[in-house]
């Protein structure tokens, strides 16, 4: 399979990225590690264009902790957040998200920006993302804008970024004591797959023990990742044990909307939801006991 | 300590450097000057007459060069059995599946080709599409082949001894059915060729291919080319696993274009296009009744076989048989009924795969013979033991065992997984289970009838005396076959592996079958060893004469020339020597007479040493019809016991280690055939547990990629314990025989018993998947 013929740009700073976009619009789409992007233009999915390549633009390479927050630069790749002690240390479900995903291969070219920017709803760092509450930064010709990760994915493929904008980084707030997260994708081999189903769940628990934050996300059973609200009810308020995590992860059944496709039954994906629901949030309170 | 200087090492691999380096030469390297490109126009739908093509768009785009339909390439019927030729090189009238061919493009580059591929018009009236055996067999079911009715491709009825009446005599009668789902090979090299029609007349045709001998007698057929004109090189090749082991219609498509363009043409497949051509792993559907009597005597096997065939034919027919004839061992049985049923289907057709027609029986019936050892209360190596086959014994369809190191198997597997403690004894969610399994070393007929030799091999010697080069139509398809043949010719004619070269791969250095139904190394190993005897008796010779010793009474050993008596004195020949090579740096030292110097003496009264060497197979098996599918000179044959791990929750299946013993008889590179168990360990695994091409309801494949299509990545692959166990057999070079294929018999059914063992419930269909897993262990919960 060839690539449909484009034009590559490179621009050295955000704002000549900026420039690019703006000029090029919808007839632009940005490219990072291109791991996405390049399979669906040889597979004449997509076919922009202009090709704007965000790799040689140095600031948005970076990690920072500061301000409470971990900072990650939209091209940083999946390869070095497995390896980054500020996001093992902080946010460890996330290390698990980029350890999951994909191969050695694949991870060293993938990047947080573009795991994102491509809106699968199997993909792999959304869900710890979501879990951690996270925000990513937009940017464009115009300025920038916050926008919480909850609210970024559309449907699969599209998500809240205009085509004039690029995602600049990835803040996620360091939880705090008494916090801790989850996650497990589930495939049929041990790497290199497309997720079945993935769940990502966070607990805090507050100082008499009792949960006070709870968030459970679903992945590959909806257009986008899902919010599991009724298993969070189930966990706000309760002190965690084995029988209220069961209790969530019948709840997080029935926020899910699997289809059935090639890769599983819907009755299967929903049952799914359930044994890693329930097995994300013992991972979560394992953490958070360490973290008290 | 081994007896021999180079065989049953642990020689390195001749291509090793090349390909850790990076600079081995497959097809997609070469290039020419003035090459075209080509470019494929397959079928879009699965089913459809063909009402009109028309290429006249295609032909105006510039740089296009040339533009054939089954207009230019006329009708000639080929395939893989002469009995089965029902595909001509472009569909004239009609498509059969997806992905049929109905004209190629050669042009200035890929991208114009492509471009014009997409200007061809073709206009179809579709017909109804059959999908599976069921809708194909069925009454009234629309006929994809005029010649063949009821959509049967080909059915085999055979029975030996007495089933009926064996039944009888049984305590325990069993039947199960059991289905594996379509396979890809999935290589690591999709298909490719450059074909260069020379300003000459002559054609050469640079293929990925296993068997450049039976591609270049299809080409020269089908273009309608004297054999001699016609040449087939195989460069270094990416795998083939059987896919590769006939012609494909891009090599038949680059080399009439080539000849019509006068141009060197290359064509690729797309990783897409290589599951569109498929002629992979067929979908069986076994039902197999097994009767026992209460000591555990497997008394008779009653078999009903059923194949999804494709659109043609390609080995099916071979296949259909081999599922069939392949149950005749390991086991002594001697009553056995079969009934085959290819049928034709709107898919890409399946063809020979790795364990060619026996994998998916095997794996049905060795599940079966662990139920039925459980129901007799006996441990299953116990019980398969007790019906082991032994060195000398012939199966009741006439295959003969004439080494059959099964029971070392057993015991070795017995052994090294510590089977008598964890059999029976392990927690829920654990399992372990075994399984054997058997294999030609070789097909005792060709695809063809012929006389031919089955493997020719030809070794000159170089004029200085010191190299042998091995020239030979042989195919090294990554399995090794060419540093075996190199050591096989070291070790005859008494030198180092480092004096010898080998060129293969190509139908100008002989007639070699080529590298499918695990054949390689017994027959062209053969054909070596002959041209080894051949040019050390040469040599010896001519020393003989010079130095008046008898031929006798010498010997060529680790370079050196051996004289077992008396040692003459050689130094006149040592001074000729030198003579010659004056000013060359290699003159050799040491007090013994070199072969070296004595091959450059041979060179200089006899002209070029040049030693050949043949191999054909006795006259194999018996005389009913369809007897010749499953004889060999030699079977190969192996145990295996998987140990694996369930999470009763997801259903996720890990198999967490492999204990494994095939007896190749003698090893000629021991590393080689532990490669050869652990890549049929990777592929059964993969089949187990993964892999499944899926189709839509119109016959498009909905995963023809490598990343919805699984393979078992290394993280997948468990520690194995490859034990090698040897016999001598007497048919074979060195008593070498099998490994290739032999080594996957026993995988799918071990990791079937081992599931079993560690959930207690029984998977009758392949891939073992979680959700297959999770949803036994729901249905067993609710009973």
């Amino acid at each position: 399979m060839l690539l449909p013929k484009f034009k590559f740009h490179e621009p050295k700073t955000e704002q000549e990225a900026c420039q690019i976009l703006t000029e090029y619009g919808d007839k632009a789409r940005p490219i990072a590690g291109g791991t996405d992007l390049v399979v669906n233009m040889k597979k004449k999915l997509m076919s922009p264009e202009h090709v704007v390549s965000l790799s040689r633009i140095a600031s948005l390479k970076g990690l920072q902790k500061e301000n409470g927050f971990v900072k990650i630069g939209a091209c940083f790749t999946v390869a070095d957040m497995i390896e980054a002690k500020d996001i093992r240390e902080n946010v460890n479900a996330l290390s698990a998200g980029a350890a999951a995903l994909g191969s050695p291969l694949v991870r060293n070219l993938a990047t947080i920006g573009g795991n994102l920017g491509s809106a699968r709803p199997a993909a792999d760092l959304p869900p710890p993302l979501m879990a951690y509450g996270a925000t990513l930064i937009l940017k464009s010709g115009k300025g920038k804008r916050n926008i919480a990760i909850d609210d970024f994915f559309k449907s699969p493929g599209t998500t809240e970024c205009r085509p004039d904008e690029f995602i600049a980084e990835i803040q996620v707030l360091t939880p705090p004591a008494g916090a801790g997260a989850g996650y497990i994708n589930l495939g049929a081999r041990k790497a290199q797959d497309c997720n079945i189903v993935n769940v990502a769940s966070f607990i805090c628990l507050n100082k008499s023990g009792v949960i006070d934050t709870a968030r459970v996300i679903l992945g590959c059973v909806g257009p986008v990742h899902l919010r599991a609200p009724a298993a969070e009810k189930i966990l706000m308020g309760e002190k965690p044990d084995k029988v209220l995590f069961r209790q969530a992860a019948d709840a997080a059944k029935t926020d899910c909307l699997p289809i059935t496709d090639f890769r599983g039954t819907g009755e299967y994906k929903r049952a799914m939801v359930g044994v890693l629901t329930q097995r994300t949030l013992e991972i979560a309170l394992d953490e958070a006991k360490k973290n008290n | 300590m081994s007896e021999y200087d180079v065989i049953n090492s642990r020689a390195a691999r001749l291509d090793a450097p090349d390909k850790v380096t990076g600079r081995a030469v497959f097809v997609d390297d070469m290039s020419m000057p003035g090459m075209l490109y080509g470019a494929m126009l397959q079928s879009p739908v699965a089913h459809a007459k063909i009402l009109n093509v028309d290429i006249s768009e295609a032909l105006k785009l510039p740089g296009v060069k040339s533009v054939v339909t089954a207009k230019e390439a006329g009708l000639i019927n080929y395939g893989v059995s002469p009995a089965r030729y029902d595909e001509t090189l472009f569909c004239s009238d009609r498509v059969r599946y997806v992905g049929d061919e109905i004209a190629a493009v050669a042009a200035v580059d890929l991208e114009t080709a492509m471009e014009a591929v997409s200007l061809i018009k073709v206009t179809y009236e579709e017909l109804p599409i059959l999908l599976t055996v069921e809708e194909a067999m069925a009454e009234g079911a629309p006929q994809l082949h005029d010649k063949y009715p009821g959509n049967i491709c080909a059915e085999v009825h055979q029975e030996f001894g007495d089933v009926a009446t064996a039944f009888k005599e049984c305590d325990i009668i069993k039947t199960t059915t059991f289905t594996n789902k379509r396979q890809d090979a999935a290589f690591i090299e999709p298909q490719g060729v450059l074909a260069n029609y020379d300003l000459s007349g002559h054609l050469t045709l640079y293929s990925s291919t296993q068997v450049p001998h039976y591609v270049q007698r299809i080409v020269s057929m089908v273009l309608g080319l004297p054999m001699g004109k016609v040449r087939v090189v195989k460069p270094y090749v990416g795998g083939g696993f059987g896919i590769k082991a006939a012609t494909n219609p891009m090599e038949l498509a680059a080399c009439l274009l080539s000849m019509k363009t006068r141009k060197p043409v290359k064509m690729n497949y797309s990783r897409e296009q290589v599951f569109l051509f498929s002629r992979a792993r067929h979908q069986f559907v076994h039902k197999m009744t097994t009767g026992v009597k209460k000591d555990g005597t497997i008394v008779a096997l009653e078999h009903e076989c059923y194949l999804d065939g494709g659109a043609y034919s390609s080995f099916g027919i071979a296949t259909v048989y081999y599922a069939g004839s392949l149950l005749g061992g390991p086991y002594k049985l001697q009553n056995m009924k079969y009934d085959g049923y290819r049928a034709y289907t709107n898919k890409p057709a399946c063809g020979a795969h790795r364990g060619h027609g026996g994998v998916a029986a095997r794996a049905c019936w060795e599940q079966q013979l662990d139920m039925i050892a459980e129901e007799l209360n006996m441990d299953p190596l116990d019980f398969r033991l007790m019906n082991m086959m032994e060195t000398g014994d012939v199966s009741c369809n006439d295959l003969s065992m004439s080494s059959f190191g099964m029971r070392e198997c057993i015991e070795a597997i017995k052994e090294g997984s510590d089977w008598k403690s964890k059999k029976g004894k392990l927690p829920k969610g654990k399992g372990i289970g075994m399984a054997c399994g058997f294999f030609v070393s070789g097909a005792g007929y060709p695809i063809y009838r012929s006389d031919t030799p089955h493997s020719t091999m030809v070794i000159k010697l170089t004029e200085d005396g010191g190299s042998a080069i091995l020239y030979s139509g042989s195919a090294e398809i990554g399995q090794g076959s060419d540093t075996a043949f190199a050591m096989i010719a070291a070790e005859t004619i008494g030198i180092p592996l480092e004096n010898v070269r080998i060129e293969s791969g190509d139908t100008d250095f002989g007639v070699d079958l080529g590298a499918y139904s695990s054949r390689q190394t017994l027959m062209t190993g053969h054909a070596t060893k002959e041209a080894a005897e051949d040019v050390k008796q040469q040599v010896l010779d001519v020393l003989s004469k010079e130095l008046n010793v008898a031929v006798e009474e010498m010997d060529i050993k680790q370079g050196r020339i051996i004289f077992k008596n008396e040692t003459p004195d050689y130094s006149v020949l040592k001074t000729a020597y030198i003579k010659e090579h004056r000013g060359w740096t290699d003159q050799p030292e040491g007090a013994y007479l070199t072969f070296n110097e004595a091959a450059r003496i041979a060179f200089l009264v006899k002209g070029p040493i040049v030693g050949t060497g043949k191999y054909s197979p006795p006259i194999l098996g018996g005389r009913f019809k369809g007897a010749a599918v499953g004889t060999s000179p030699a079977y190969g044959c192996s145990a295996m016991i998987a140990e694996v791990s369930v999470d009763m929750d997801t259903g996720h299946v890990t198999v967490d280690k492999v204990t494994d013993a095939h007896d190749c008889g003698k090893a000629i590179n021991r590393t080689s055939v532990e490669a050869q168990m652990q890549g049929s360990i990777s592929m059964g695994l993969g089949e187990a547990l993964f892999e499944e091409v899926k189709f839509d309801d119109k016959g498009h494949i909905i995963n023809s990629d490598l990343a919805e299509y699984k393979i078992p990545t290394i993280l997948d692959m468990p520690p194995v314990d490859a034990i090698v166990v040897e016999t001598n057999e007497p048919n074979g070079p060195f008593g070498a025989k099998e490994v290739g294929e032999g080594g996957i018999m026993p995988v799918i059914p071990a990791i079937l018993n081992a599931v079993y063992d560690a959930i207690g419930e029984r998977i009758y269909e392949l891939p073992m998947s979680s959700e297959r897993i999770y949803m036994a262990l729901n249905k067993k919960n609710k009973k």
